[in-house]
């Protein structure tokens, strides 16, 4: 998507040759080049960094590892309940960076990292340099937070919290369920994936039950007090799915002081530790999230789970040739979205091309952006811009970002059709 | 790898805050545009603006109109407001030129 005019633009900035390394020494497809960086994650994250560092920098060779040869995204995917997308629609393959960008893809996965020799070794055999890595893995599940649900239990009651097989089979046991069911829908305590992912979900499956099993009801068991957009979620559902009233499709519980433990999968009810019970036809429990099992593996991650980083270059605390972006870093406040991860991968590119330049790290800004459906003209906002304030930590900047402006049927119209043309650009400056 | 990277780290931290920023880098700024106002944006059945062909005098006045409430949209006076009028300029100048 981006002209020769723009590239050419780009590396006029860049300040090509304006040093060379040395310790360059693995540098196994490209004997040119002044660098090898190597990204791990081909999600919003990943695919961004690797266009964008060719963009800043043509003499730096990029190599993209991924193991899925085609990436189901997940924004968008929740559209999927509501009959709106289908899987197909939501699919992209790496063939414009490789073909527009040079990017070499590897579809394999890492096995071990050596950071001390900064190299990889990749299930397939193959062995990888580099100068620079960036991590962008994304989320995994944590299995041991409800007594019951694992990993096999979730083949039964799916999570669907990554996109691809798991939403198929959510989809289909809601068109099974008889009407006037019940669908239960656990959300996590912060910090997770798509912090209004879950309520977004909620409207498009109301949508979809309205229409076809109008007298069933959804409940949204909740580990948090309150939740992103919540005000313009709940306006939403009292205009459309008549929440507030005795014949609400949606009710939202929550559970802060009295958590869900335990899973009875052969009677489809969840206990909480109060000892109330909650029975449904369609269970869709959405596990509490820690980065990538690969990040876990490495040493990248603290206590919380997540991956400590310098904000301004992304790179790990744990290891200054390592950036880690997206999901599986902490970069609160920002939320972890994938249009903030694409945002965190720019900066992180501006960075690592100025490091491997020796020239200096420029200011980063980081902006988030979040639309959610909650019918088809329906469509809520939330946004944020952020830079590093004074003591170095990323804050929000003041006066600025916040929620839709105010409700009205004109701006949710708008809104809702900002929210598929967004999701269309995203993905273009992402992977096109 | 386990913890080896706490030494060099700190080391690098101290490095990195006495070198001093770039001014205004307007890339860190307008690459954020982009997450919107792609090219496919020239897809006529597109709601969201394609930013070519807009000169920076143009992108400028948006921009500041949009910061300051003289121009009305859903989402883009919440961003504007997070940037100085100098990095807006800055941002419409390196947009106009690609």
């Amino acid at each position: 998507m981006i002209g020769l005019s723009r590239r050419r633009f780009l590396q006029g900035l860049a300040g090509v040759g304006a040093g060379v390394l040395s310790g360059c020494g693995g540098l196994p497809f490209f004997s040119g080049a002044k660098a090898h960086v190597v990204v791990v994650g081909g999600g919003f994250g990943g695919a961004t960094a690797a266009k964008y560092l060719h963009l800043l920098d043509a003499n730096i060779q990029v190599t993209l590892i991924e193991p899925k040869a085609k990436y189901i995204t997940c924004p968008g995917s929740n559209w999927l309940f509501a009959g709106l997308t289908g899987l197909d629609q939501l699919t992209v393959d790496y063939q414009a960076l490789q073909d527009k960008y040079g990017i070499k893809l590897l579809v394999d996965r890492v096995s071990s990292l050596d950071a001390g020799q900064r190299r990889l070794r990749l299930a397939g055999g193959q062995s990888v340099s580099y100068d620079r890595l960036i991590m962008s893995p994304g989320i995994d599940f944590r299995w041991d937070a409800m007594a019951g649900y694992d990993q096999a239990a979730a083949e039964q009651f799916p999570h669907a919290w990554q996109a691809g097989p798991q939403t198929l089979m959510l989809a289909r046991q809601l068109q099974a369920m008889p009407d006037g069911g019940v669908v239960l829908i656990v959300v996590p305590a912060d910090p997770y994936r798509c912090p209004p992912g879950p309520y977004e979900r909620v409207s498009m499956m109301a949508y979809w039950l309205k229409q076809y099993k109008p007298r069933s009801k959804i409940l949204i068991l909740d580990a948090k007090r309150s939740f992103s957009k919540q005000a313009l979620f709940e306006a939403g559902w009292k205009k459309h799915y008549g929440y507030g009233t005795a014949n609400s499709m949606i009710e939202w519980h929550s559970l802060a002081d009295n958590p869900l433990l335990e899973l009875d999968k052969q009677n489809r009810v969840l206990t909480s530790e109060f000892g109330d019970r909650f029975r449904g036809d369609v269970l869709n429990i959405i596990p509490p999230q820690s980065a990538a099992h690969i990040a876990l593996q490495q040493g990248l991650a603290d206590s919380t789970g997540w991956c400590p980083v310098r904000p301004l270059t992304g790179q790990s605390l744990f290891n200054e040739f390592i950036h880690v972006i997206g999901d599986a870093a902490h970069y609160a406040p920002i939320p972890k979205s994938a249009f903030a991860a694409n945002s965190e991968a720019k900066a992180c590119a501006l960075a690592v091309t100025s490091l491997l330049n020796q020239t200096p790290v420029p200011e980063a800004h980081w902006l988030n952006t979040c639309y959610s459906l909650i019918a088809p003209d329906h469509g809520i906002s939330v946004a944020g811009v952020y830079k590093l304030d004074a003591a170095n930590v990323i804050a929000p900047v003041k006066g600025a970002g916040g929620v839709s402006p105010r409700i009205d049927a004109q701006v949710a119209a708008a809104e809702a059709d900002y929210t598929r043309a967004v999701y269309r650009n995203l993905i273009a400056d992402t992977f096109g | 790898m386990k913890r080896i990277g706490y030494v060099s780290a700190a080391l690098l931290a101290s490095a990195l805050s006495s070198m001093a920023y770039a001014e205004i880098d307007a890339r860190a700024i307008a690459f954020n545009c982009w997450n919107c106002h792609t090219e496919s944006s020239l897809d006529a059945k597109s709601s969201i603006p394609s930013l070519k062909s807009l000169s920076a005098q143009q992108l400028r006045q948006a921009l500041l109109d949009f910061k300051y409430d003289k121009k009305p949209a859903t989402l883009m006076p919440r961003l504007a407001k997070g940037y100085s009028d100098a990095e807006l300029a800055a941002v419409a100048e390196y947009l106009s030129r690609y």
